[in-house]
């Protein structure tokens, strides 16, 4: 059985008693595999898949329902989760065990993953090379950022540093969006993005969640799966 | 055909004073979105229902327009309402703020569905009508809070167990500025806060949705999938 989160760059997917493409093969653990593919190669395949979510698929599951369904055997019973991917960010709260407060940013990609990539794409840099800065650049909205990082580099600062501002300005905006918590756990591209998490940590704690929490919820709202 | 349009809840002596002077005459709430092409006369962002207002009068040529100016509607609706008067149309201005027409309300809190109870209370703006669907009062399992939206298909999303608050509760109760009612929330029901982007309303829902851990929501024109997910989410989750 396949399930499939497909983000707007990339797309995870966890296999349960099969194989998927092993040149995309992240992790493996017990019956389960876990593949991150570009999501462009995904829509070139014909995959059988079980459930879906995520902007580049057919999806059959609200990503907000799958946050919430994959990320129950990893939190405290008060916590805020953040996801974060390529073109928007979701976050939700429980209370007590109990689903207390979540939003969404729609579809504004001009502060997320996508614009980090292309930076670095853009300045020949890797996420690796980035690294936290204690300036943060106001990012409400991306092209304004986009400007600043420009201006900062027409004004002497090196690509790097300019862009970890920009980072550093949407870690800052991720955590206002999920209003403020002194706790977050973190879902999603940027749990990679070392920049970011340390970025993320100047405001408050965070613990990384990974890649694969939505398909995991895919899973775990699959009762057909649960009751195997 | 001779058309009335009007916005909002005018002043009901008005309708009934217009009803009079133009007994064959089709009345049209300019606020709802027919797709009449933009005339660029407003800012390109702006509140969609005050643009609706407009571009539906350019298209639609009322004879005559009731036009709310007071608490009962907006600001906005004022300034609409000097600009058509100065574009040359026949405008009456409309304040209703007293209390003194209230009704019961029945829609707002019956089995309806929740598209069917908001666009009911509307129609019943010009005209009572006692030819629908019959219904039951119920218990509210949701509750959605505003203005009746530009999108009326995201009403689709909800139960028929959502009670209908705010703005349109209060025009039901034919108190359209009665701001204690348009506050009024059951605490214990999850609701939907929405206003119309760019809407001073926004305000209000903003802060209620705060105070009572609801979902709050703005839409500009129309819903994308991505506002309609959130929505799913919050009536599932919650």
């Amino acid at each position: 059985m396949i399930y499939l989160d497909a983000g707007t760059t990339y797309s995870k997917l966890i296999t349960v008693d099969e194989e998927f493409d092993s040149n995309y093969l992240v992790k493996q653990e017990s019956n389960k595999n876990y593949y991150i593919i570009p999501s462009s190669e995904i829509n070139k395949r014909t995959i059988n898949i079980k459930k879906a979510c995520g902007h580049m698929a057919n999806a059959d599951e609200n990503e907000i329902i799958a946050l919430a369904n994959g990320c129950k055997s990893y939190i405290d019973s008060d916590a805020t989760i953040l996801d974060l991917g390529s073109r928007d960010a979701k976050w939700i709260r429980f209370k007590n065990n109990k689903f207390h407060d979540m939003d969404w940013n729609t579809s504004c990609a001009s502060s997320t993953g996508a614009t980090v990539e292309m930076l670095l794409k853009f300045y020949n840099l890797k996420r690796e090379d980035l690294e936290f800065n204690d300036d943060k650049f106001a990012v409400t909205c991306g092209i304004f950022g986009l400007e600043k990082i420009m201006d900062d580099i027409a004004n002497g600062s090196d690509a790097k540093s300019a862009i970890a501002k920009f980072v550093h300005g949407i870690a800052y905006n991720a955590w206002s969006f999920a209003k403020k918590p002194k706790k977050i756990y973190l879902s999603g591209g940027f749990c990679e993005n070392k920049c970011f998490v340390d970025s993320l940590k100047n405001y408050c704690s965070v613990i990384t969640l990974g890649r694969f929490i939505l398909c995991e919820g895919l899973i775990n709202s699959d009762k057909e799966l649960l009751h195997v | 055909m001779q058309t009335i349009g009007f916005w909002g809840y005018p002043h009901p002596k008005l309708i009934e004073e217009t009803k009079k002077e133009y007994p064959n005459a089709e009345w049209i709430d300019l606020d709802i979105d027919f797709e009449y092409p933009d005339k660029n006369i407003l800012p390109e962002s702006y509140c969609k229902i005050i643009k609706n207002v407009i571009n539906n009068t350019v298209a639609l040529n009322p004879i005559k327009i009731l036009a709310p100016i007071g608490k009962d509607k907006c600001d906005s609706g004022w300034f609409a309402a000097q600009l058509l008067k100065d574009m040359g149309y026949n405008v009456v201005e409309s304040i209703f703020e007293e209390k003194t027409y209230k009704k019961e309300i029945k829609i707002s809190t019956s089995n309806l569905p929740l598209y069917d109870k908001i666009t009911q209370i509307t129609a019943n703006i010009v005209e009572d009508n006692t030819d629908i669907s019959p219904y039951t009062q119920c218990e509210a399992k949701f509750g959605f809070w505003g203005v009746p939206p530009n999108d009326l298909e995201i009403l689709r999303l909800f139960p028929n167990e959502t009670h209908v608050y705010g703005w349109t509760r209060c025009v039901e109760a034919g108190t359209p500025a009665d701001i204690e009612l348009e506050m009024y929330i059951d605490e214990d029901v999850p609701t939907v806060f929405y206003s119309q982007a760019f809407c001073s309303k926004a305000q209000l829902a903003k802060y209620l949705a705060d105070k009572y851990n609801g979902l709050y929501i703005d839409i500009d024109d129309y819903a994308n999938n991505s506002i309609r997910a959130k929505i799913e989410a919050f009536l599932r989750l919650r």
